[in-house]
């Protein structure tokens, strides 16, 4: 865990930055003034954040520093800074969900995972860039602004945590939260070649997650090491009364463990799935899916061939499933409690006006087919028939689960796309979404870790998919994986650009 | 799946959504392809297998206990309300 001394601040690892400040080797607002600049100078052209707060984060830094000169024990995260997806409300800060329908909202509390954080005596840096409502595959759905892929200007950070992504891979932040539905923690984390977990169903409460669709949403973490991930997992996960779908199983992974290796490890391959994906699959993935199998089993783990005969209807099941939930969710915008109103005539008058004016066309088009789905006379061909199928895709999971130790699968069919390259075919970005919506629809754990770069200098993201509440296992895979090949090392050429390089 | 520009109404109606006229078509050719997409799932046999509506089988669901425990304050929570009335969200007129 040493690093030489010189090490910029903002290249250091979340766990080195935590230990440094609870022994008193560095503070925490020279931590967080070090973020602050480095995002000062990257921040505006890579459009991350949709609201900084230098002022309060330094604040809670000095806070931190005054526990610890009065003796006080300081949590995990002593003064590490993270960045959070703007549908995860932090009190007092605003909180739109990339939406106009929420401009101007303050949420009047914390979330839960944001209370877990200071507690953890973290600090917030601000309130980063998504797609509407958690909409969308590339964050070019936010109604505010298209945050770029830090690898390459041109392209999309992937989405819908896009901002979350990017913002740990130019370094702004060492940390981020996201929230994956479909996979929108770990489609951002390939295309910016960081680490992302979405948590098993049920292992983080979603007190203050802005809900999409909550039969499958969950807050997880993006880190530049297997180990900060799941620092940042030990920290947010466990039973929160104000979530009735937050389990007790759900417990911190002891980091030692990480570092056993993975000889006689049994990772599941279900190579039918990169069928599926055809000629969608680019070559530079499938190259990078081989050579991961081959490190793995070079790290002395046995590799296992599994089936998921039912992960092909997985797109189908997840845009009925969805939606549907997202048009009841979505009912509360209607211009009475918080947000933006349109006055138009009487009370129905003034709904439809504030919904038209206020939502984008991707939330109106999933609003749109998820009331189609739930109507009356279509309710049991879609939205009840999807549920169905849902089940047999769980049961896959949990066969080839029983078979292996882990899964081990693409998680994006190729690297990052343009900027504008998808938007006018939403079913072609939703295509994209074939191998992160199974494990979501199963509810079980994935993993999102960067293995390689593609010839043009984009990084490559795999995913591993673990059995419900063992995200240590997985992490355990990336860990044996990173020692070997530590493509997390590596960092754009925009993070040393400019006046001074990275401090 | 071809979808009619009157479906569009009644489900952006069902849904208190203004859809300006301009973009119903649009709307309906979208919708079309994406429930032309899903309709592969009828091919399935799903005869005799439960729905999943919440992936946390084999748990109770958690309860908490009766007690009284603090609420949002009231004036926190009218404070982001577009338009209220002392203690009250005002809306539009309904009758």
């Amino acid at each position: 865990m040493s690093a030489p001394a010189n090490r910029p601040v903002v290249l250091e690892s979340a766990e080195t930055l935590a230990a440094s400040v609870r022994s008193g080797a560095r503070s925490a607002v020279e931590i967080t003034r070090a973020f602050l600049a480095q995002a000062d100078r990257t921040a505006a052209k890579l459009e991350t954040y949709l609201h900084r707060m230098p002022d309060r984060a330094l604040q809670d830094a000095e806070a931190i520093d005054r526990k610890r000169a009065a003796g006080e024990a300081l949590g995990n995260l002593a003064g590490v800074p993270i960045a959070i997806k703007d549908n995860i409300c932090v009190r007092g800060v605003p909180t739109t969900c990339g939406s106009k329908i929420l401009e101007g909202y303050r949420p009047p509390y914390d979330a839960h995972v944001i209370e877990r954080l200071r507690a953890a005596d973290a600090v917030v840096i601000g309130k980063t860039n998504c797609d509407e409502f958690a909409m969308g595959s590339s964050t070019e759905n936010s109604a505010y602004r298209i945050t770029k892929n830090p690898w390459a200007l041109d392209r999309v950070p992937g989405g819908s945590s896009g901002g979350s992504a990017a913002t740990v891979a130019a370094c702004e932040a060492p940390l981020s939260l996201g929230s994956d539905t479909g996979g929108s923690v770990r489609q951002p984390a390939a295309f910016c070649g960081v680490y992302g977990l979405k948590p098993t169903y049920g292992a983080v409460s979603r007190y203050g997650l802005v809900a999409f669709a909550s039969s499958l949403d969950q807050i997880g973490p993006f880190a530049r090491s297997a180990r900060d991930t799941a620092l940042v997992q030990n920290v947010i996960c466990g039973r929160d009364a104000r979530d009735t779908t937050s389990r007790a199983e759900a417990r911190p992974i002891d980091l030692e463990t990480l570092e056993e290796g993975i000889s006689g490890l049994r990772v599941g391959v279900p190579r039918s799935i990169l069928d599926e994906a055809g000629d969608g699959l680019a070559p530079s993935v499938r190259a990078a899916f081989e050579a991961a199998i081959s490190a793995l089993e070079r790290a002395g783990a046995r590799i296992v061939d599994v089936a998921l005969p039912h992960a092909k209807y997985a797109i189908a099941t997840y845009y009925l499933i969805a939606p549907a939930e997202a048009s009841s969710n979505l009912a509360r915008y209607d211009g009475v409690r918080y947000g933006v109103r349109r006055p138009d005539g009487d009370l129905r008058g003034m709904y439809e006006a504030t919904r038209g004016a206020g939502f984008g066309r991707e939330v109106k088009r999933r609003i749109l087919l998820g009331t189609y789905a739930l109507s009356a006379g279509y309710y049991d061909a879609y939205y009840l028939r999807a549920q169905k199928v849902r089940t047999l895709i769980r049961k896959d999971f949990l066969d080839a689960l029983a078979a292996s130790d882990a899964l081990l699968l693409p998680i994006t069919p190729t690297p990052a796309f343009k900027i504008g390259e998808k938007t006018d075919d939403p079913l072609a970005m939703y295509l994209s979404d074939i191998f992160s919506i199974p494990a979501s629809l199963a509810g079980v754990p994935a993993l999102s870790f960067p293995v390689s770069f593609d010839a043009s200098g984009l990084p490559i993201g795999l995913q591993l998919v673990g059995r419900p509440f063992d995200e240590g296992t997985m992490l355990k895979v990336a860990r044996a994986y990173e020692k070997e090949h530590d493509a997390a090392s590596r960092v754009p050429a925009i993070v040393t650009a400019g006046e001074g390089g990275a401090r | 799946m071809p979808i009619d520009v009157s479906v569009v109404r009644k489900i952006a109606a069902l849904a208190r959504l203004r859809i300006e006229a301009a973009e119903e078509e649009r709307y309906a050719r979208e919708l079309g392809s994406i429930l032309g997409f899903v309709e592969q799932l009828q091919a399935l046999d799903v005869s005799g297998i439960e729905p999943t509506s919440q992936v946390t089988e084999g748990a109770r669901p958690a309860l908490r206990p009766d007690e009284v425990c603090p609420s949002d304050a009231r004036d926190e929570a009218l404070a982001g309300a577009p338009e209220r009335d002392g203690d009250y969200f005002k809306v539009p007129q309904v009758v």
